[in-house]
């Protein structure tokens, strides 16, 4: 082993040796230098290995022969390994990607640059304090100076602010290093620990000079004005060593010190973690740089990673995990980002999008993103999982709102960039990207993932299993290069392989009829949704890896046990969704809407876990139902999160654009399965919570008004829609409304419509969408009123939807009405008769869009420019059938899906359920035979057609404008196609119903909160005076607080 | 009368030369009369450190005809503080050198001394 | 056997249907001081329609239209009781219950709009939009009474909806729960589609309305639906709200009467336009449904 004495002595020398170098042959210096560090790296690398394998003892180097308090010592622990490697990685991967830099700025700046990473790894060893100042300094000088030696004019005045705010905090540390000498007699920081000088009078004082001034070197908001005009004015390569190397330093130096102050110190730094993360994420979502966001980031991290160092003694055993995971991942992440900002060199985010040259980029981008933000399978995942249950199973609660509302902004921020990076654009600059940049880029991703697999390993919340998928899907990255049609082929028999192990060997041996009902819709679904898929030509780079984690997220949420493995599945399947949407043409800004929402969702579902797991003390799903005092606010919270999804009345606005702007095949995915999800989540919230009477019954008949609601507003707006696709989406909203209205109702009859209507709304919205993407696919259009008469043209099609509205309108004999059958019963039993009516009156409204886009699609004059389409292709056409063939079964034999669920619920709610007699169904109520009005039907039906047919064999087909119309002929077929704006009347009368209030309200809290941010983010206004000021302000405000001046 | 002590006396005066850097660092617009504020401040710091170390009637921690070998413990100062205070002088050398080529620096890119000058970046 | 009992039940709802338009036609042309045509004259328009030999079509779902939209009519009428305790006439009532009779009148309109749609005709789509309109807001009302008259006897069937108002008038649901009654009333006319709420047709401005395009059998198919579908739904009323009939000339009396009622308003008030007849039917009917359900619940 080599003693990490040797990391002074090795940059040190390295560093006075650069110096007779001068700039005489740089390729040598720089190699010099690269040694160096790689050495250094060397070096902690293997202590850490020793300290990971062989059970290492933690070792004291004592300087100059002479024992603490007389010398200087260093201590190498496995911590310090930890730090130390990170920091020197960093540094070996800084000079890789400064390679030009510091080869054009000379010898001075390898000079600086050793100096700096020497000053930072004296920082993390030496256990004496006054060492540490010293070091601190260094570290300091040397970042200035390599700002200064970059001669730019922005970076030499933040530099300059820098001076003077690390001027003013290593005045009040060297103060409290004298005043901490005077009371204790020793410099060692073992002896300060033993010393207890917060007891001594005076010595709080002393202990308070320091702790302060370790906290302002974390740059705690707001008094960091100072680090963020450097973070966005250095060059790119030196972000993440302010980031990663030295903000990882000073949060070394706190966990150091913390002890010195002891636990009184705890909850201060706390607070400020609090303050700093929910304050520099709210300031965040204004800024427009991107160096800018990403030092608004690393302070929100560094704030939590402060919140997190104050839960030590709470965490326990967990404190390493979830401190390094967080840790690790904002590391990471953010010289990642850095770098990439740097190849980019461009500041504004807007022009990001000229990454769009290199897709590649786009991905990694994408990695770091969703690490910073905590998104599974990402490290901090699991810590942040871990922080939430810590702290609300100790009951701070309004520190688990802090740092979820701080996600969020943190969250709008960051997504709103990455939308903003996959804008499409013409024109493009090219994008010249040098190799040596792109090495360290691709190595830390590589490292993320790496600790992705090691973090969800070492956290034991979830079984191997749930690595196939990912390794699935980055297989099937691996051989993007391959044309659709295999990788479809391979995406399919990937699900058809899943589904037949979920469904078929675990779920109907154990007859889990939830389970098989939602598992056969999500997987059995996807094979279906997929299909289409061939008809796509090309490679769709990155398509089919989203679809295999999205359909492992759905199915992951079937096998979930854990609230733990549920919130993982569920968030893999939001984000995968997510980055799906946006692949389509326009579909940044919908896409956003939709990941906010669900972000927003998500975290309070979150919350409300972190709750049950407060009283419980269990993740298990089932312990939801033994949660009895926080019932009602789990339930609440939890259930938000799937309102969301299935975008109930007040979150639903992120709907109808999202799916409108999705490519079609994925509309008809999400549209049919992915907001299945939700009612999923609802079913087995509510089995688990509202059965068992801990949850006020008011919570489900709020659920049941805002379905009722959401039922009208959606098919409202349904009716007025031109875009067919929003017309359909909007259509979902309702659909969902009446889902969630008899969910809500908690009784026999309502749950089985609940299932019913989940299984049939699959089979017609899948329907739907697939006829009317095979539409678009040929017009290429989705303003209804440009289509018409394509029942010429697209027949079969014609027939799917047809079919579709039948079922969707709830027409006998169809399938659909066996749902409007039991609402009515279930409705009329439970007593809810006004909000019933309510619904039902919004199922007719149906009928006005289910005629609007038959009728403007289908019928009326075909158009001109359509008159030689040919019909949708035949794998649009597949899925239809077997759907077409999925409803027309269930219409003509409901009891096969029926009776089982019905027996299932049975189990739950054994009282006022559907009685089977023959093909006959019963309630107490009323009685429904659909084979025998399927048959009298289509007896009737024959009858009818062949009396009509035998009536008017002779029959003349005419042409199209051969119409009645007042002696002329029409010429045009626009004239006489009446579609757009068709239900005015309608909206002269009720228009008021769909004023977009919803949208106003939340656009108005979102343009608050930002203007808000905007002002608020002026206190820093860029003089180096105010900043110091700041500094001392903070300084006061905290001693008051500390001291109970407050 | 007997907190004026010499020590007292240096501490007072020690904590107002740091009051004047601060004073000086956080209200002059002038970047040259910051530096000297703060200079100052460091001075101030400085004084106090030695003050704090400073034990009443005993001489400088240096052994020679003045200091008896084996009594020197009871003869003289803590060293310590002094020795910290070299190391910070050579500190804050170094930091107001570093300001000084800073504003240098500044001057010959903007032409200006006025510190209300430097606020390019914000927010 | 039953399919026999049906057809008989059919005929004769046939021929009382026809006979009644006819009557109806002769008694608002004397209203309007016209002399008006024979009371056999429906007869002679459906013998004539389809018997009419050149014939042209736009299309499948042109000729699938009319098929669906007397299959609505049909099905309605099939799924209907009409004699209380007899077995014979009460049709397939066994398969479905009141439920299923609401839902298969869509059936029809969708058969007319498909219809009308392929026709191509923009009047039609005009008359098809504004019927649609002005029917979701009729059944609010509607389906309000019936909620409440469902809540009333706790149960869907009519034919024990009719039971349940057996013995006496007081027992009918009239007296019984007489705001239902009133707020189906009022659905009722626009379920009928005389004036106020005939703009759906509209036959001066609009030729004809959504049927503008059909002719020949079409029409005459169409014409035998119009004629069923008013008996049926006066019968649907008869027994949700007068009690049922026993035989059948209580069934054509009381059928009669309700029909009456209709044409009688219908002759006697001018016409709404559209989002005028949707905005009434959303004021007083909807709430006096309100208050029916309110008041039973």
């Amino acid at each position: 082993m080599v003693g990490p004495i040797y990391i002074i002595a090795i940059a040190l020398g390295t560093a006075f040796s650069l110096g007779f170098f001068k700039n005489a042959n740089r390729n040598i210096s720089f190699s010099l230098m690269f040694l160096a560090m790689a050495f250094l790296t060397f070096i902690s690398g293997q202590w850490l290995y020793a300290f990971l394998t062989q059970q290492q003892e933690t070792i004291q180097i004592f300087t100059a022969g002479f024992k603490p308090p007389f010398s200087i010592s260093l201590q190498m622990g496995f911590h310090e390994a930890v730090f130390l490697t990170m920091i020197n990685s960093l540094g070996l991967l800084s000079a890789i990607y400064l390679f030009d830099h510091l080869r054009e700025k000379g010898v001075n700046m390898m000079m600086v640059f050793m100096l700096l990473f020497m000053g930072l790894n004296v920082v993390v060893m030496t256990r004496d304090i006054f060492n540490l100042f010293v070091f601190l300094e260094i570290s300091s000088i040397a970042l200035v100076g390599l700002i200064i030696l970059e001669k730019k004019q922005d970076a030499i005045s933040s530099g300059f602010k820098y001076l003077i705010a690390s001027g003013v905090i290593s005045g009040i540390l060297l103060i409290g290093i004298v005043a901490t000498y005077y009371y204790s007699g020793s410099l060692y920081i073992n002896d300060l620990i033993s010393a207890n000088l917060s007891l001594v009078k005076g010595g709080s004082v002393a202990v308070f000079l320091i702790m302060i001034a370790v906290i302002l070197e974390l740059k705690p908001f707001p008094a960091n004005g100072w680090a963020l005009d450097v973070y966005q004015s250095v060059n790119a390569g030196i972000g993440p060593i302010i980031s990663g190397g030295i903000a990882t330093a000073s949060l070394f130096i706190l966990y150091k010190l913390l002890p010195i102050g002891g636990d009184a110190w705890l909850l201060p730094i706390g607070i400020t973690g609090v303050i700093s993360f929910l304050g520099s994420n709210f300031l965040g979502i204004k800024q427009k740089s991107s160096n800018r966001i990403l030092a608004y980031s690393s302070i929100s991290q560094v704030g939590l990673l402060m919140i997190i160092m104050s839960l030590s003694t709470s965490l326990g055993d967990k404190f390493e995990f979830v401190f390094f995971s967080v840790l690790i991942s904002q590391y990471l992440a953010k010289a990642g980002l850095f770098w990439i900002a740097g190849i980019i060199n461009k500041d504004e985010i807007d022009d990001w999008n000229i990454l769009k040259k290199s897709p590649g980029l786009i991905v990694l981008v994408g990695i770091f993103m969703f690490t910073l933000l905590g998104l599974p399978p990402f490290p901090a995942f699991y810590g942040k999982w871990e922080l939430i249950m810590n702290l609300s199973q100790s009951g701070n609660f309004v520190w688990v709102g802090i740092i979820l509302l701080g996600s969020l902004f943190e969250a709008i921020y960051l997504l709103r960039w990455f939308g903003k990076i996959l804008i499409k654009q013409d024109n493009l600059e090219d994008l010249k990207i040098k190799f040596h940049k792109l090495i360290p880029v691709i190595f830390v991703s590589f490292a993320i993932l790496l600790f992705s697999y090691l973090t969800a390993k070492w956290s034991g919340l979830i079984g191997i299993k749930y690595y196939i998928p990912f390794i699935i899907a980055l297989l099937i990255f691996a051989f993007d290069f391959l044309p659709v049609f295999i990788k479809n082929i391979a995406a399919i028999s990937t699900v058809a392989w899943y589904s037949y192990v979920l469904i078929y060997q675990t779920y109907i041996p154990e007859n889990d009829i939830l389970r098989i009902v939602f598992g056969s819709i999500f997987l059995i679904g996807a094979i279906i949704m997929l299909i289409p898929g061939f008809t796509f030509k090309g490679k769709r780079q990155g398509f089919y890896p989203l679809v295999i984690l999205m359909f492992s997220g759905l199915a992951g949420l079937i096998e979930a046990r854990t609230t733990f493995q549920f919130f993982f599945a569920w968030e893999i399947m939001t984000l995968a969704s997510y980055l799906l949407i946006i692949r389509g043409k326009n579909a940044v800004k919908p896409s956003f809407n939709y990941i906010l929402f669900s972000m927003a969702g998500a975290f309070t579902m979150f919350a409300g876990f972190g709750l049950a797991f407060a009283e419980t003390g269990s993740i298990s799903l089932n312990a939801l139902a033994d949660v009895l005092v926080y019932a009602n606010w789990a339930y609440a919270l939890i259930a938000i999160g799937f309102l969301v999804k299935i975008a109930a009345f007040g979150v639903h606005i992120w709907l109808p654009s999202s799916y409108a702007e999705a490519d079609d095949d994925v509309t008809s995915m999400i549209s049919a399965i992915l907001i299945k999800s939700g009612v999923f989540g609802l079913i087995i919230l509510m089995l688990s919570m509202s059965l068992k009477n801990a949850v006020s019954p008011n919570i489900p008949y709020v659920l049941g008004w805002i379905g009722a609601i959401g039922a009208l507003i959606g098919n409202m707006m349904a009716i007025y829609q031109e875009d067919v696709k929003k017309l359909i989406a909007y259509s979902s909203i309702g659909i969902m409304g009446y889902i969630l209205f008899a969910l809500s109702m908690m009784s026999h009859m309502g749950w089985l419509t609940a299932f019913t209507y989940s299984i049939v709304h699959f089979l017609y919205k899948g329907l739907l969408f697939l006829a009317i993407a095979g539409v678009i696919y040929r017009t290429q259009t989705r303003n209804i009123y440009e289509m018409g008469g394509l029942i010429k043209r697209m027949p079969l099609s014609f027939i799917s939807v047809l079919i579709g509205i039948i079922t969707l309108a709830g027409m006998p004999p169809l399938a659909g009405f066996a749902g409007k059958w039991m609402f009515y019963n279930a409705v009329i039993m439970k007593g809810w008769y006004l909000q019933g009516a309510i619904v039902f009156f919004s199922g007719i409204v149906a009928f006005l869009y289910c005629f609007k886009l038959i009728h403007n699609i289908f019928l009326g004059p075909l158009k001109d420019n359509h008159r030689k389409l040919k019909e949708a292709s035949i794998w649009w056409l597949i899925p239809q059938f077997i759907l077409i063939i999925g409803i027309m079964v269930i219409s003509v034999y409901p009891k096969i899906v029926v009776e089982p669920i019905g027996q299932y619920l049975s189990m739950y709610f054994p009282n006022d359920g559907l009685v089977w007699d023959g093909t006959t169904a019963s309630t107490r109520l009323g009685y429904w035979d659909a084979t025998k009005i399927m048959t009298v039907f289509a007896g009737m039906f024959g009858v009818l057609f062949i009396i009509l047919y035998s009536m008017s064999r002779k029959t003349q087909l005419v042409e199209q404008f051969n119409i009645v119309f007042q002696g002329e002929r029409p010429e045009r077929p626009e004239t006489t196609h009446y579609a757009h704006n068709m239900y005015a009347p309608y909206n002269k009368a009720l228009g008021f119903l769909t004023a977009p209030f919803i949208t106003s309200a939340w656009k108005f809290v979102y343009e608050s909160i930002h203007s808000i941010s905007d002002q608020v983010r002026k206190f820093y206004t860029g003089n180096g005076q105010t900043y110091a000021m700041h500094i001392i302000i903070y300084v006061v405000v905290f001693y008051l607080f500390i001291n109970g001046g407050f | 009368m007997e907190n004026i002590t010499l020590q007292n006396i240096s501490l007072a005066i020690g904590i107002l030369v740091i009051l004047i850097g601060l004073w000086g660092l956080l209200t002059q617009k002038n970047l040259i009369k910051i530096v000297i504020g703060f200079a100052l401040f460091d001075t101030g710091i400085h004084i106090v450190m030695v003050s704090i170390g400073y034990i009443k009637n005993r001489t400088a921690p240096i052994i020679d005809s003045a200091v008896d070998m084996n009594n020197a413990s009871n003869l003289v100062v803590d060293p310590i503080p002094q020795a910290l205070v070299l190391t910070a002088i050579v500190i804050g050398l170094g930091i107001t050198a570093l300001m000084l080529s800073y504003v240098l620096k500044m001057y010959q890119k903007k032409k200006s001394l006025d510190i209300t000058n430097y606020k390019d970046l914000k927010w | 056997m039953k399919i026999l009992y049906v057809l008989f039940s059919f005929f004769i709802i046939l021929n009382y249907g026809l006979l009644q338009t006819g009557f109806i036609r002769r008694i608002t042309a004397r209203v309007g001081k016209r002399i008006g045509v024979p009371f056999y004259q429906p007869y002679i328009d459906l013998v004539k329609n389809y018997a009419i030999r050149s014939q042209f079509s736009h299309g499948v779902m042109f000729y699938l239209g009319p098929v669906f939209r007397l299959s609505g009519g049909i099905g309605i009428f099939l799924f209907m009781p009409l004699i209380y305790g007899n077995e014979m006439f009460s049709n397939f009532s066994m398969s479905g219950d009141l439920i299923l009779i609401l839902y298969f009148m869509f059936i029809g309109m969708l058969g007319m709009a498909l219809g009308a749609g392929e026709g191509g005709h923009p009047y039609s789509i005009i008359g098809i939009t504004r019927g649609l309109s002005q029917f979701t807001t009729i059944e609010v009302p509607m389906t309000l009474a019936v909620i409440s008259i469902a809540a009333q006897y706790q149960t869907l069937s009519i034919s024990e909806i009719v039971a349940a108002q057996q013995g006496g008038f007081m027992n009918w649901t009239i007296m019984t729960n007489p705001l239902a009654t009133a707020a189906a009333m009022l659905a009722f006319l626009g379920m009928i589609g005389y004036a106020p709420f005939n703009v759906v047709n509209a036959p001066q401005e609009n030729p004809l309305g959504p049927p503008t395009e059909f002719h020949g059998t079409f029409l005459g198919m169409l014409q035998t639906n119009r004629v069923i579908l008013h008996v049926i739904e006066s019968i649907l009323f008869m027994n949700l709200f007068f009690g049922g009939a026993t035989n059948w000339l209580a069934l054509i009396v009381k059928a009669f009467i309700i029909y009456f009622y209709a044409v009688f308003i219908g002759t006697v008030f001018p016409r709404f336009r559209i989002d005028q007849s949707i905005k009434w039917f959303l004021f007083i009917p909807t709430i006096l449904g309100i208050l029916a359900v309110i008041f039973i619940s």
